[in-house]
């Protein structure tokens, strides 16, 4: 019994199919679908590179195979831990990970995600941040200080 | 990939970020760069810090609160309000959103406290609520305070702690140590102790012992075993006295019992001065 394929073009003009469970999964793909339905032949594009919607499938894949097995004991621990290695990358991917998340309008991944990013920046020095996450401020000194004025216990 | 810029991340996704860290962090990180700024701001973030039932909290309090955001709302929350009447107090601490309740003198049940010949009730510009009872002459002190966790934050060890004053004229309050303790119902936690209700000069103590010599080893000797721990400045004008903690889980509605007994002693004890009890979070 074959599920259904949806087509999808991706930002580096690779087109892939996804399984119809796991893209309904997406509340974009979802909404879009309902708005047409009929035609399964249509190839959705959308503005993410094929590296990165690999690995939202096999997000998307592992968390259904687990709700649908979720007799299973240590079902919710072994989903922790496996999205938490799901996490660990580097700061590039995990970008891209976040605007695939919000595109594709997966809100447990978009909570996963930014979790992980918070992780990173608690504990860490203003510049210690931009660093890491290539931000480039444009504040001046003075802006600078009448922040650190303005909420003097954020840096006690 | 090249070196992705997180300045292009959109603001909602940024603070959703900043509503996994912390109250004082959203406000430090809020320097990174304007779309930090702006993404610390947002409702989203302060929403997150708030405890869940601030919608309850809101209609309790005794004056409304003014607020144009969640943040101001989160900031106003953490300075003390009254609530229930005026009974109680209640706050949230800044650092974690956690919360924090003070039960005034009122709010508890102290043995003989409406018989004006033992204890006496007056208002003071020194108590943050309308009255303080001051104990006159008795030998019986027994003073009970109680609040179901469900209304404290889950997740948190929580300290209990008695705010007192000791009156100029004050007697027979620490000849023998009081008992106190906290219990969570059913007994699944249970806290017990001794307190001294006050730490007098050594010439005053000295005094006492020669005045009641031996019988104040007696009746020491009834009372449970414990640090005998002191009252302590708390900064507000206040001393207090730690009766206990507990810690608050996630699950079900408990009773947490607390309280202070000093009713071996069968002497006369006065001028103690009681504002009420405190539950606060406890840094591990």
């Amino acid at each position: 019994m074959a599920s259904r394929k949806l087509k999808l073009k991706c930002l580096d003009g690779v087109t892939m199919e996804v399984e119809e469970t796991v893209a309904l999964e997406w509340l974009t793909i979802k909404q879009s679908r309902e708005d047409n339905d009929d035609d399964s032949e249509v190839v959705i594009p959308i503005s993410i590179t094929s590296e990165i919607l690999l690995k939202v499938i096999e997000y998307s894949k592992k968390h259904l195979e687990t709700t649908s097995n979720s007799d299973h004991q240590n079902a919710d621990s072994n989903l922790k831990a496996w999205d938490a290695e799901f996490v660990n990358v580097d700061v590039n991917t995990l970008y891209h990970l976040i605007m695939a998340a919000n595109y594709l309008n997966i809100p447990c991944l978009l909570d996963l995600t930014c979790r992980r990013v918070a992780d990173m920046i608690t504990g860490k020095k203003v510049e210690e941040v931009r660093k890491t996450f290539n931000i480039i401020s444009d504040y001046t000194p003075e802006e600078e200080e009448e922040m650190r004025q303005q909420y003097p216990w954020g840096f006690e | 990939m090249e070196g992705e810029c997180f300045n292009k991340l959109p603001e909602g996704c940024v603070s959703t970020i900043l509503s996994f860290t912390s109250p004082p962090e959203a406000c430090k990180y809020s320097m990174v760069c304007p779309l930090f700024r702006a993404a610390a701001e947002s409702d989203v973030v302060w929403e997150r810090f708030l405890p869940a039932d601030y919608r309850h909290i809101l209609s309790r309090l005794v004056l409304p609160l003014m607020f144009s955001s969640r943040k101001e709302l989160f900031l106003g929350l953490c300075s003390p309000n009254l609530i229930d009447g005026g009974n109680k107090s209640f706050k949230l601490d800044k650092w974690s959103g956690k919360k924090s309740y003070i039960l005034s003198a009122r709010d508890l049940s102290i043995a003989w406290a409406d018989d004006p010949i033992y204890w006496s009730w007056r208002s003071t510009p020194e108590s943050r609520f309308s009255q303080v009872t001051e104990l006159k002459t008795m030998s019986w002190v027994e003073i009970d305070g109680k609040i179901r966790t469900q209304m404290l934050s889950p997740n948190t060890k929580y300290g209990v702690y008695l705010i007192m004053k000791i009156s100029n004229r004050a007697f027979g309050l620490d000849l023998i140590p009081s008992e106190i303790s906290v219990e969570v119902s059913n007994r699944t936690q249970v806290c017990n102790g001794t307190a001294y209700l006050s730490c007098r000069d050594s010439k005053k103590k000295e005094m006492e012992r020669l005045f009641y010599g031996n019988r104040i080893e007696m009746l020491k000797s009834r009372v449970i075993e414990g640090d005998g721990r002191v009252p302590c400045e708390r900064g507000d004008g206040w001393m207090e006295i730690e009766l206990g903690d507990f810690f608050n889980g996630d699950q079900g509605d408990e009773e947490v019992k607390m309280s202070l007994r000093e009713v071996k002693g069968q002497h006369l004890k006065g001028g103690l001065i009681i504002e009420g009890i405190e539950v606060r979070p406890k840094c591990i």
